[in-house]
């Protein structure tokens, strides 16, 4: 290839990228637009299934709903991952960066304070952003619920407690980690903003696995669940907003 | 003018025809009557008439057990009662807190309404929420429907009630205070929703399903003839306690299964069901219900302290 050519080429790049057709919305949605701006930048996206995000149809409890992100698809090619809840007062749930050793899917629970599509837009390496889309049904009110945390007595003593395991799948493992925190999200009367807003996870060799931003509609005792191909120790440091640092080290 | 009228009619018909409970009560044992609900979920179409209540006709007069959904149920059965006997109500049992069972006090606030302490307790804290939710489910049946609390706490023994003797017993295994009623008179047993039939169970307020489990067996041993489970068919034979002991034993296991494996909640909900639980009512919509509300003890159960204090 001559230069003149990849000069071309390189001029038709961004080109090619905004002629991507995104294709239908799978789900109704009056935010979409506004969302594509504001977190997307306006950037290239298609609707995409092979983004599959997995919740139940209808929130039993509002402010631990299970989510479960899964670009599989895209192993080897996914740079980040943004999910959001498009009708919550704080719509953020998680900016995901796996490494190459952390397979693109993620389980998290979140708080939703009414109907809402959810969203997971995972970024390929050639920039595009894949969409995966669903909805779920709730009769509401988990993000302005009363902290249970903070109805247990005694449980500054617990924060930062963290729970986990590892279970070997195969030629990959399962992490799961439960962060005893409140999470607060600023929300409920008179309690302002307290919640873990950083996680990275780290192999044996103090390599970064993976980098997590967790926003305050993620449910107080965060669950987090991660697939990781190879095995041995990891670690796991998050800190809140207030500057605590909580350490794990799952074996 | 009139024929404008005539047809306003023809249209308000159907609306009001459509809030009537239409209850008929059904003779199942001497002096014992069933109201039988249907196995759904709670919907605008059916008013929340998904539950199976009863009355007792003694010769004292009549004990109800449990009173519907909402005010107008409990109305309906109100007038349901007076259409099959003469005897004045004069006892209402609750067996739980559920909405879709107590709801109706409103039409019985003139006689005592008799309750387990845990029961009392649970309504106080949760009955304004349950409403709630009600009138977000079913709407406009529940016009006017308020919480009212039990009046009398039940201890369990013996309870006469004029010509019958009634055997209470305080159980826990769906929602930390259940009352279940053995009439020794007629050897019906009421289980309250310690026992579904037909009809996937609800797990909402269970303590765990190992106490629902002994539940059941203390439930089973009782000299019963007949079985009134809080939702589903009435039965002769020991068919509901074998569904139960079935379908508890499966979640259970389902759920000590994906703790093990480290499955999260969203991937528990879609586990598949088994062929045998088929023909039960809503047994997905109600596994989904269940693993949010048990799947956490599971999971906690199964995961260890790996947090790395530093030594301050």
């Amino acid at each position: 290839m001559n230069w003149r050519a990849f000069g071309l080429l390189l001029g038709c790049l961004p080109l090619m990228a905004s002629a991507v057709e995104p294709g239908k919305d799978p789900v109704p949605s009056v935010m979409w637009a506004f969302y594509h701006k504001q977190l997307l930048a306006d950037a290239p996206f298609v609707f995409d299934e092979r983004v599959r995000l997995l919740a139940p149809p209808f929130a039993e409890d509002a402010r631990q709903v299970p989510l479960e992100i899964d670009a599989r698809a895209f192993a080897g090619d996914v740079v980040r991952i943004l999910a959001w809840a498009e009708l919550n007062p704080l719509p953020r749930i998680v900016d995901f960066q796996p490494s190459e050793r952390v397979l693109p899917w993620l389980s998290i629970r979140i708080r939703i304070e009414q109907a809402t599509p959810l969203r997971a837009a995972v970024q390929t390496r050639d920039g595009l952003w894949h969409v995966g889309s669903t909805v779920i049904d709730a009769a509401g009110g988990g993000c302005t619920a009363p902290s249970v945390v903070r109805t247990q007595a005694g449980w500054e003593e617990h924060l930062g407690e963290v729970l986990g395991g590892r279970y070997p799948r195969g030629d990959s493992n399962r992490l799961r980690l439960q962060i005893a925190h409140p999470m607060d999200n600023g929300l409920v009367s008179g309690i302002p903003e307290f919640f873990i807003d950083q996680a990275q996870l780290f192999d044996a060799d103090g390599k970064l696995l993976a980098r997590l931003e967790l926003f305050p509609a993620v449910s107080e005792n965060p669950n987090l669940g991660f697939d990781i191909r190879g095995s041995g120790q990891t670690r796991l440091v998050l800190r809140d907003n207030s500057g605590n640092q909580f350490d794990a080290a799952i074996p | 003018m009139r024929w404008l009228l005539l047809i306003c009619l023809g249209l308000c018909l159907p609306a009001w025809s459509a809030t009537d409970y239409s209850l008929k009560p059904r003779q199942i044992a001497e002096g014992t009557w069933l109201l039988e609900g249907s196995t759904e979920n709670f919907a605008k179409a059916n008013g929340g008439n998904i539950v199976n209540t009863a009355f007792i006709v003694t010769d004292a007069g009549v004990v109800v057990i449990d009173t519907g959904p909402s005010k107008r149920y409990g109305e309906a059965l109100r007038q349901a009662i007076a259409a099959t006997t003469d005897k004045p109500v004069i006892q209402v049992l609750l067996t739980h807190h559920h909405p879709d069972h107590v709801l109706g006090n409103q039409a019985f606030s003139d006689v005592p309404i008799g309750a387990l302490p845990g029961t009392a307790d649970l309504l106080r804290q949760q009955g304004d929420a349950l409403a709630e939710n009600m009138y977000r489910l079913v709407g406009d049946w529940m016009r006017g429907t308020e919480v009212v609390l039990p009046t009398q706490a039940l201890s369990p023994g013996t309870l006469k009630v004029g010509d019958h003797s009634m055997r209470l017993l305080a159980l826990a295994g769906h929602t930390g205070a259940d009352l279940a009623i053995l009439d020794e008179t007629t050897g019906v047993l009421f289980a309250g929703d310690l026992v579904f039939y037909e009809r996937a169970l609800t797990t909402p307020n269970s303590p765990g399903l190992e106490v629902w489990l002994k539940d059941l067996g203390t439930l089973q041993a009782l000299p019963w003839k007949q079985i009134v489970p809080g939702h589903g068919p009435v039965a002769t034979d020991a068919r509901p306690f074998l569904q139960m002991h079935d379908y508890l034993g499966w979640l259970d296991q389902l759920m000590r299964d994906g703790a093990a494996r480290g499955d999260d909640m969203a991937e528990m909900i879609r586990s598949p069901i088994p062929e045998r639980f088929a023909g039960i009512s809503l047994s997905r919509y109600e596994l989904i219900r269940s693993v949010s509300h048990l799947y956490p003890r599971y999971e906690r159960a199964g995961m260890k302290r790996v947090d790395t204090h530093d030594p301050d």
